[in-house]
């Protein structure tokens, strides 16, 4: 007992880690991809609120024609509540007299209910502007009036004697909070916009991975015939994009790229128009993407290929030497079918991360031109968090988010059943 | 072929580890570099095959010098302590690939590679792959790869090293019975005497970067040129014990032997005693208490403690019945004995 208690001990931290950095951002992704939330609707409740603007859209929500023509025509009556302000604001006596001999009129316009006023017994109203004030206390219509819950809701369209039979739809319609609706996934797979950025997303992984990898291991195997100082100096001057912070390494390829930049000198001189060599086209911008991630990438396999490399025994390339097989042949035969292993895991690590990268290319094009370059997850950031019209689709950027943390998943799984994961970590594929 | 090394130097960054070292092995020879560790005889065959450059001298096979040539075109095959057989590659696959990188005909590998897995006897393992060999056939596909390029010369780096006592026996008379079947020049590095006296027509035993003393394994054993290979050759090892060199030699403490014929310094020397000529068959003389007793089947081990507290190995037939600390009166061969100045050089 105690030994388990131990081991539970040691493994807290991971737990806790993986609780918090893992399945939780996980779990609040799948709760806000099943909501509506966005910055209209906010992230706590709402209220209930028709506006002139939304009566066009009713009847589509089902609200019958009539009710509409009810809600925008609506006008005034005499009603409790009406008589309690009038008491309040302009005397009992007045309220009183209204009570008696108008209680339930309607009124289509204001004017009406004006020359009323102003006609009343004892104690007319004469001033206009007062007269004004006191007809809208009689105001009933709901279209612009906000309500905190739901019933006070219902108990203004009763008092305005709206057909109860509409009364359902009217409280959806006006609903300005957010709700659980599966609508978001439904969405995605109508738009035409989410093909491309899977397709998007395909070829910048793909083209991305296959530069890595081949640069990668030309710079290990390459490196590893080199002396060794000159080798370590190279090494390290690959490995600068990756200790480099993104935002720098980027913001030296856009001075590499402007129209005024780098490139666009050099090629100046030689009477090449000066161009913008990032967004220009979409090639352009594709091409300059999968090198600024490709060289981030390559200098990883560089790293893990070179120790790959070295982890083959000497004796092994000098038997390959006396052999006769010269130094391609030694990298044909021998050195890359050792390096499998390394290959096969590099290719499956860059994919999970490169699905999910989106900070250079956010950075550098931000998905343009136009959005020949807006790969899935940096749609799902647009969407949710940096919408240029200014509403911030939460639940639907979530239900993205979604789908790649499923695929994630899904890979992942396979991998670690592809790789044998306990053949991995127990012994040395190469061995002596 | 044979095998010329001249004034053959190999540096280290400042260390010289190896200084203009001559060396000769005869058309057909199977030649020893045995030596203790460091002593260089690794190094030397690296520089044969080409894979550490010479840093002075030359090195020719038969007339033609291969001073600069790059291990892949020097004519050399060799057998690494490790086997170095590529992992990822079957048994056939290993044999052929020296073939392979030549662009050599698929039938004329196929015809080749048979061929040689005869000759080591694995022709039934040339599907399976090197983990799934026993120690003792790595080493036969080793030596296959190394020679079915048909090289002049086949280099062997501590070939046995890694076997056990048993597999070692067979390897040894194996690896002897190849080159003569094919009457190959080869070179056996090893630190293990008996490897290099059963298995070699010539030993070059090395210390510190040169040669002490080439010639056939029993020259060098009966004839040893300095105390080193005296003490390097032979197992149990040879005794040494100090004397005084008079009309007899005086052991100290009144024990006093025989002066052997020929020898003619007098004074302060050591002598070297086999044990194989201590015993109570060579007389009397060397009185002592039994120190340490090791049965070994057929022989014994007899260490006696003299009167002066050295102590002399003799070898007998067993069932003697010697019994630690029992006190004996025995004898030396005094035709066999050898003597050596302080400095260590043969008398």
């Amino acid at each position: 007992m105690r030994v388990r208690l131990l081991g539970i001990g040691f493994l807290a931290p991971a737990l806790v880690a993986v609780s918090l950095f893992f399945l939780l951002p996980v779990l609040l992704t799948a709760v806000f991809s099943f909501t509506n939330m966005s910055t209209s609707t906010g992230i706590s409740g709402g209220e209930y609120l028709i506006i002139e603007t939304d009566l066009r859209d009713l009847p589509a929500q089902g609200v019958s024609a009539e009710t509409v023509v009810q809600l925008d025509a609506a006008g005034y009556a005499i009603t409790e509540v009406g008589l309690a302000r009038m008491a309040a604001a302009f005397g009992a006596d007045r309220a009183q007299e209204l009570r008696e001999d108008y209680f339930g009129d309607t009124f289509e316009a204001r004017r009406d209910l004006e020359r009323l006023l102003r006609d009343l017994d004892n104690n007319p109203i004469r001033n206009t502007r007062e007269r004004k004030a006191a007809a809208d206390l009689f105001a009933v219509t709901i279209v612009g009036e906000r309500y905190d819950t739901e019933a006070a809701f219902r108990d203004a369209l009763s008092d305005t004697g709206i057909d109860p039979s509409d009364h359902d739809a009217l409280v959806t319609a006006a609903y300005t909070g957010w709700i659980w609706t599966s609508d978001n996934f439904s969405l995605l797979f109508e738009l035409p916009s989410t093909l491309r950025y899977a397709l998007n997303t395909a070829f910048y992984v793909v083209c991305t991975l296959a530069f890595n990898i081949t640069f990668g291991l030309f710079l290990a195997i390459s490196t590893f015939y080199l002396p060794l100082k000159l080798a370590n100096v190279f090494r390290s001057i690959w490995f600068l994009p990756r200790i480099l912070p993104p935002v720098m390494y980027v913001l030296m390829w856009n001075w590499f790229t402007w129209d005024n930049g780098f490139i666009a000198t050099v090629t100046g001189w030689f009477g090449v128009p000066q161009q913008n060599w990032m967004m220009q086209t979409p090639t352009h911008a594709w091409t300059v993407i999968i090198l600024i991630n490709g060289f981030v990438g390559a200098s990883l396999g560089m790293i893990l290929f070179s120790s790959a490399i070295k982890a083959i025994p000497l004796p092994m390339l000098y038997a390959s030497e006396v052999d006769g097989a010269n130094r391609w042949q030694q990298v044909r035969y021998i050195i890359l079918p050792q390096m499998r292993w390394p290959i096969l895991f590099l290719t499956c690590y860059q994919t999970l991360s490169l699905l999910t990268s989106f900070e250079y290319i956010l950075l550098a094009t931000d998905g343009g031109p136009g959005s020949t370059t807006e790969v899935w997850a940096l749609a799902a950031y647009h969407t949710a968090l940096s919408n240029y019209g200014g509403n911030l689709q939460y639940g639907l950027g979530a239900a993205f988010a979604l789908i790649l943390v499923v695929i994630g998943i899904v890979l992942s799984a396979l991998y670690l059943r592809f790789f044998n994961f306990k053949e991995l970590v127990a012994k040395p594929r190469i061995e002596q | 072929m044979d095998l010329r090394l001249t004034k053959f130097t190999k540096r280290f960054g400042d260390v010289t580890v190896i200084d203009k070292m001559d060396l000769t092995v005869r058309s057909g020879e199977m030649m020893a570099l045995l030596g203790p560790s460091g002593c260089g005889k690794s190094t030397t065959l690296f520089a044969i095959c080409g894979i550490h450059k010479m840093d002075g001298g030359t090195l020719h096979f038969g007339e033609e010098e291969v001073t600069r040539l790059p291990a892949q075109q020097r004519p050399v095959g060799v057998v690494f302590q490790n086997y170095a057989l590529y992992p990822h590659m079957t048994v056939a696959q290993n044999i052929a690939f020296p073939l392979r990188v030549q662009r050599k005909t698929r039938s004329e590998i196929t015809d080749e590679v048979g061929r040689m897995a005869e000759l080591v006897q694995i022709s039934n393992l040339l599907d399976r792959r090197p983990a799934q060999l026993s120690g003792g056939q790595q080493q036969r596909v080793a030596l296959a790869r190394a020679m079915v390029r048909k090289p002049d010369v086949l280099l062997l780096d501590e070939p046995l090293a890694n076997l056990d006592a048993k597999l070692r026996l067979e390897m040894r008379s194996e690896i002897r019975r190849i080159q003569r079947e094919t009457g190959i020049t080869a070179i056996l590095v090893t630190h293990d005497q008996v490897e290099a006296m059963s298995m070699c027509d010539r030993i070059a035993l090395m210390k510190d970067g040169g040669i002490v003393q080439l010639d056939t394994p029993m020259g060098m054993y009966t004839d040893p040129a300095d105390k080193f290979v005296a003490g390097f050759l032979g197992n149990p090892p040879i005794s040494f014990v100090q004397a005084q060199s008079g009309d007899s030699l005086d052991l100290g403490h009144g024990l006093r032997i025989a002066r052997p014929d020929g020898l003619q310094a007098r004074g302060e020397i050591t002598l070297g005693i086999r044990p194989e000529h201590v015993g109570p068959q060579f007389g009397t003389g060397l009185e002592g208490e039994i120190v340490f007793v090791e049965p070994q089947g057929r022989e014994e081990l007899v260490d006696i403690r003299l009167a002066s507290g050295a102590e002399l190995r003799a070898i007998l037939p067993s069932g003697t019945g010697h019994a630690l600390g029992q006190r004996v009166d025995w004898g030396v061969d005094a035709k066999r004995i050898l003597a050596f100045s302080p400095e260590g050089a043969r008398l």
